[in-house]
């Protein structure tokens, strides 16, 4: 038998042992002749596909799957819209002044991408309250909650993935008052003092930052900006008909898009996160798609 | 491994995928992130030896593909070999800047002595098969690590390896014998 003979008839094994889950003993079976020489192949063949249970670590997939997330959005939205896109350019600059204030130093660029579990987390909320207050209209608002909103799916899946069912409940709870929020603005009902805009985080939100660092959370007093800073809200935009149709339809097509994203994600997550998560992330599911839904009905 | 061959309605459900993927469909390239992440992610790992390593690899093999996929076309072969020819570049670079080399296992292996039934009776964990599979040649690495720990058909294997499906056979014949030999080295010592 030369070796191309016996390469096939290796493979043959293989797909035998490996595909159609027959025993060693039955491969073998098949070839007596060659039986001898293929049962320690076959053997260490099994212990390579041992490595074939290699997995990522769930903090390190989690936190993957949120940044490629974040890249696949951005790459959607065009490559010169970064994640502060929708803002205007001078309040983004009193936006981080004012996070910068509140938090001190340079944690608020690290903290853009901090997870629930870090200790950077509370002043990103800090940041994203202070955005949405300084961001002047209401299309520019319902597209922040949007952002903000994606960004609490991520956070969702990736607690959920480290089996933290009461982080998951609070994120979920927190989805569920952006996508409220996203139909507050899209219906033009959004003023300056909207409820839960610029008020301190709920207790459970500032109640516990790691020792190493200790944000404030934002207050009323400190975190919001002297309403003469706020630009007039002119509602959609305050320009012609052809414009609020833009926009409207520009939301639209990003809400469809984030609402078949976050489905994936959230569902992908349930095959893979610890049993004691899958409830909780159910319910994120259900949150997250009745919000979308409703967002999507306010823009008939 | 997959099923033994892929019927064409996978294929044409692949590519309906690939294509909405590269119209920036997000949902359809989540799906693609998710199909292929793990799969992708232990054939970097066996192919450095260094699970946390490659993590990052892999991070950045998804996020190159994200920015190139508009630069992919359907010219017969499978999108998988295209994902895997990226990850196959970036291992590439990972190992130039670290400067790691493999050595041969010729070189490296006592001929006599070793016990290979013995060491097929011990239990052989992912470790060792990741410490051995540094020892063999990069392109029976190659074959190893696509057949067995990313699960392709042999000939999904020549696709990415740009090689003949017999080539393939005798690659995976002679690296499952070199690897043998190297675990048996390892538990005898």
């Amino acid at each position: 038998m030369n070796n191309k003979e016996f390469d096939n008839i290796f493979n043959d094994c293989l797909e035998r042992l490996l595909i159609k889950g027959e025993s060693l003993e039955q491969c073998l079976a098949h070839y007596p002749e060659q039986a001898a020489e293929l049962k320690p192949l076959l053997e260490t063949a099994l212990a390579a596909r041992e490595a074939s249970t290699i997995q990522p670590r769930p903090d390190f997939r989690a936190r993957a799957r949120y940044q490629f997330q974040a890249a696949l959005k951005e790459t959607a939205a065009g490559k010169s819209r970064t994640s502060w896109g929708w803002f205007p350019r001078w309040a983004t600059v009193m936006a981080i002044v004012l996070a910068l204030v509140l938090s001190g130093g340079g944690t608020v660029f690290a903290a853009d991408s901090s997870m629930p579990d870090s200790p950077l987390y509370s002043v990103k909320l800090a940041t994203e309250q202070v955005r949405l207050t300084l961001t002047p209209s209401q299309i520019a608002k319902a597209k922040l909650c949007a952002q903000l909103a994606d960004r609490r799916v991520a956070e969702i899946a990736y607690m959920a993935d480290k089996g933290d069912v009461e982080q998951v409940e609070i994120l979920t709870r927190r989805l569920d008052e952006k996508l409220e929020l996203l139909v507050v603005f899209i219906e033009g009902r959004g003023g300056i003092h909207l409820p839960g805009m610029m008020m301190a985080p709920p207790q459970e939100e500032a109640a516990a930052p790691p020792a190493t660092y200790e944000a404030p959370p934002p207050t009323e007093d400190a975190a919001s900006p002297p309403v003469a800073m706020t630009a007039p809200d002119k509602g959609w935009g305050g320009r012609d008909d052809s414009t609020q149709n833009g926009n409207r339809h520009e939301l639209r097509n990003t809400l469809v898009s984030d609402a078949a994203s976050n489905r994936a994600v959230l569902r992908a997550g349930l095959d893979d996160v610890p049993e004691s998560a899958r409830d909780a992330l159910r319910r994120a599911l259900a949150v997250s798609e009745e919000g979308y839904e409703e967002a999507l009905d306010a823009l008939e | 491994m997959p099923p033994k061959a892929a019927g064409s309605c996978q294929v044409q459900d692949e590519e309906s995928l690939v294509r909405r993927a590269q119209k920036h469909d997000q949902e359809a390239f989540a799906q693609i992130y998710e199909e292929y992440f793990d799969k992708i992610y232990r054939y970097i790992t066996l192919k450095i030896g260094d699970a946390v390593e490659a993590e990052d690899l892999t991070q950045q093999v998804f996020l190159n593909s994200l920015r190139s996929i508009s630069s992919f076309r359907w010219k017969g072969k499978p999108f998988s070999a295209w994902l895997y020819r990226i990850a196959h570049n970036q291992v590439v670079d990972f190992l130039r800047k670290k400067k790691r080399t493999t050595v041969p296992l010729e070189e490296t292996l006592a001929s006599g002595g070793d016990n290979p039934q013995l060491a097929a009776e011990r239990k052989l964990d992912v470790e060792q098969v990741l410490a051995a599979a540094r020892r063999l040649t990069d392109a029976q690495r190659e074959v190893i690590s696509l057949r067995f720990t990313s699960e392709l058909s042999i000939a999904q294997v020549a696709e990415v390896m740009g090689k003949s499906q017999g080539a393939v056979k005798a690659l995976q014949h002679s690296g499952i014998v070199a690897l043998r030999r190297v675990l048996s080295v390892t538990q005898n010592e």
